[in-house]
C-alpha cells in the first residue's frame, strides 16, 4: 500500500469525528442506557488491569531515576519528585491509553465489523436509526470517561503504591513522595495529563469505529479490522503524545 | 483459570521447541513470514521509535532544565530510553502490529478449518504453519525493537536540536558517560524476551481460537491485552533482577 494511501486511511477517523459532532449538534440524542453500559465496560472492567500496570510502571520510574540521579547529582533527594512528575505527565495517560486501545479498540472494531458483515448496519439505516447515535456516540462517551477516570485514579494509585514499595525496597520515605506532589508537581502537569486523556479517549473509539466500518467480509476481515484498530490507535497515541508534549513542555 | 492458561501456554511453547529441534522448520515459509511480518513493519516501527525518543527527550529536558543540568540531557535521555521506557513503548506498538496481526491470521485459519485440512493431508499444522510464524514473529520483533531503539536516539537528537535548542554534539557528548554496558545489555535482553513473548503468546492464542468471526475479534483483543500487561510485568522483573544481580548503584 502506498504511503499516501496509508496516510489517508490513518486520517479516516477525523471524517467520522466531524460527522459525529455535526450530527450530534443538529439532532442531539443521548441513549443513556447504552452510554452507561459502555462506561461500565470501559472504565469498571478495565480498572484492575490499568491500575496494576500503572503502579508497576511508576515503580520502574523510581528505579530508573534513582540510578540516573546518583550519577548526575550524587544524591537522590529529588528522585520521588522526578518520578512522580513523569508518572503524572507521561506514564499514567499513555499506559491507560495503550491498554484501552488494546481492550476497547479491538472490541469496538470487531463488534462494528460483525454488524456490518451481518447487514445489521443496513437494517438500522432502514429503521431510521443513525449509526452515529446508536453505536459511535455511546462508545465515545464511555471511552472518554474511562480514559479520564482511569488516568486520574492511576495517578493516585501510582503515588500510593510506588511510595509504599519504594520505602520498603529502596530506602525512600513514603512522606517524600507526598511532599513531592506539592513541591515539584504543578497544575500544568495535571492539565497536560487530562488533555492527553481526553485526546486519547476520543481517538481510540473513532479509530476503532472507522476500522470496523471499513471492515472487509468474512472472519479474515474482522481480524484485520481489530488488528488495524489496535495498530492505528497505538500510532495515534504516540503522535498525539508527542504533539501535546511539544506544545506544553517545550519553552 | 489464569494459571490454567499459563500452563497451556508453557506446554505449547515446549511442544513448539520440541518440534523445532526434532524436525526443523520450513525455510520457505519462515522467509515468507519474515517478509510479511518483519520487513513490512519497518517504516511504522521506525516512526514510532523516533517519536518515543523525542517524547522522552522533551519530558526529561523539562525536568532537568530548572536545575541547570541541561548539559546532561543527551546522556540521561538516551540511557532512560534504551534501558526502560523505549523497549516498553515500542513493544506496546509491536504487540498490535505484529502480535495481534499474527493472532488474527492464525485464528482465521483455525476457524475456517485450514489447520484441520493440513492435518487431513497427514502433516502437522504446528510444524508447518505455526512454528515458522512463531520464529518469524520472534526474530522480527527483536530486530524491530532494536531498530526502534536506534531511531529513538535519532528522535531525541532531532527534537533536542530543533525544539530544545541543544547542540547535537553537546547532546551526544554525554551519552558514553551514562550509557553503561549494562544498559545496552539490558536493552538487548528486554528486546529478546519481549520478542519471544510476542511470538509465543500471539501464536498460542491464535491457534486456540474457535467458533466464529466474533471469536477472532475476541482473540485479537485478548492477544493485545495479554501482551501489553505481560510486557509491563516482564520489564519490571528483568530490571529488578538486573539490579539485584549487578548492584543498584552500578547497573
Amino acid at each position: 500500500m502506498s504511503f499516501l494511501n496509508y496516510l489517508s486511511e490513518l486520517c479516516a477517523p477525523f471524517k467520522l469525528l466531524v460527522l459525529s459532532i455535526g450530527q450530534f449538534s443538529l439532532k442531539p440524542k443521548l441513549r443513556g442506557g447504552e452510554i452507561l453500559k459502555q462506561c461500565y465496560e470501559g472504565a469498571v472492567l478495565s480498572a484492575p488491569m490499568v491500575l496494576f500496570s500503572i503502579s508497576i510502571v511508576s515503580l520502574m520510574g523510581v528505579l530508573e531515576f534513582s540510578w540516573h540521579m546518583m550519577k548526575v547529582m550524587h544524591e537522590d533527594a529529588l528522585v520521588p519528585a522526578f518520578s512522580l512528575v513523569l508518572t503524572i505527565r507521561e506514564l499514567a495517560p499513555v499506559v491507560t491509553a495503550m491498554l484501552l486501545a488494546s481492550r476497547l479498540g479491538a472490541a469496538i472494531a470487531a463488534e462494528i465489523g460483525i454488524m456490518k458483515n451481518s447487514e445489521q448496519l443496513d437494517q438500522l439505516q432502514l429503521l431510521g436509526v443513525s449509526v452515529v447515535d446508536f453505536l459511535i456516540l455511546p462508545r465515545w462517551v464511555g471511552c472518554l470517561l474511562a480514559s479520564l477516570s482511569l488516568t486520574l485514579l492511576g495517578i493516585v494509585v501510582a503515588v500510593l503504591v510506588s511510595s509504599q514499595l519504594a520505602s520498603y525496597g529502596l530506602g525512600y520515605q513514603a512522606q517524600e513522595f507526598y511532599n513531592a506532589l506539592f513541591v515539584l508537581a504543578r497544575g500544568q502537569d495535571l492539565v497536560g495529563a487530562l488533555v492527553k486523556a481526553v485526546l486519547f479517549g476520543t481517538t481510540i473509539p473513532f479509530v476503532a469505529a472507522a476500522s470496523g466500518l471499513a471492515c472487509k467480509s468474512g472472519s479474515r476481515g474482522i481480524g484485520q479490522a481489530a488488528t488495524q484498530a489496535v495498530v492505528k490507535s497505538s500510532l495515534w497515541i504516540i503522535i498525539l503524545d508527542f504533539l501535546v508534549n511539544s506544545l506544553l513542555w517545550i519553552s | 483459570m489464569f494459571f490454567q492458561n499459563v500452563g497451556q501456554w508453557a506446554h505449547f511453547v515446549r511442544l513448539c521447541f520440541h518440534l523445532l529441534v526434532s524436525h526443523g522448520i520450513s525455510g520457505r515459509e519462515f522467509k515468507k513470514q519474515l517478509l510479511r511480518v518483519g520487513i513490512q513493519s519497518i517504516p511504522l516501527t521506525c516512526a514510532a521509535g523516533f517519536f518515543v525518543g523525542a517524547i522522552l527527550a522533551i519530558q526529561i529536558d523539562s525536568q532537568i532544565r530548572d536545575f541547570g543540568a541541561q548539559s546532561y540531557l543527551g546522556g540521561i535521555s538516551v540511557s532512560t530510553t534504551l534501558r526502560n521506557l523505549g523497549p516498553v513503548l515500542i513493544a506496546f506498538f509491536l504487540a498490535g502490529r505484529v502480535g495481534a496481526f499474527t493472532s488474527a491470521e492464525l485464528g482465521t485459519m483455525s476457524i475456517t478449518d485450514q489447520l484441520n485440512a493440513i492435518r487431513c493431508l497427514g502433516l502437522n499444522p504446528i510444524r508447518e504453519i505455526v512454528i515458522p510464524r512463531l520464529l518469524a514473529v520472534a526474530v522480527s520483533s527483536i530486530v524491530l525493537l532494536l531498530m526502534g531503539l536506534l531511531m529513538s536516539v535519532f528522535g531525541g537528537i532531532s527534537i533536542a536540536s530543533i525544539g530544545l535548542k541543544v547542540n547535537p554534539l553537546q547532546f551526544v557528548h554525554r551519552v558514553p558517560e551514562f550509557l553503561a554496558v549494562s544498559s545496552m545489555v539490558l536493552a538487548l535482553i528486554k528486546s529478546i524476551i519481549f520478542g519471544l513473548m510476542i511470538g509465543s503468546v500471539s501464536c498460542f492464542i491464535g491457534v486456540h481460537i474457535s467458533g466464529g468471526a466474533e471469536e477472532v475479534g475476541g482473540g485479537v483483543r485478548r492477544t493485545a491485552v495479554v501482551l501489553v500487561v505481560g510486557i509491563i510485568i516482564l520489564d519490571f522483573m528483568i530490571s529488578w533482577m538486573g539490579s539485584q544481580f549487578v548492584g543498584l548503584s552500578q547497573w
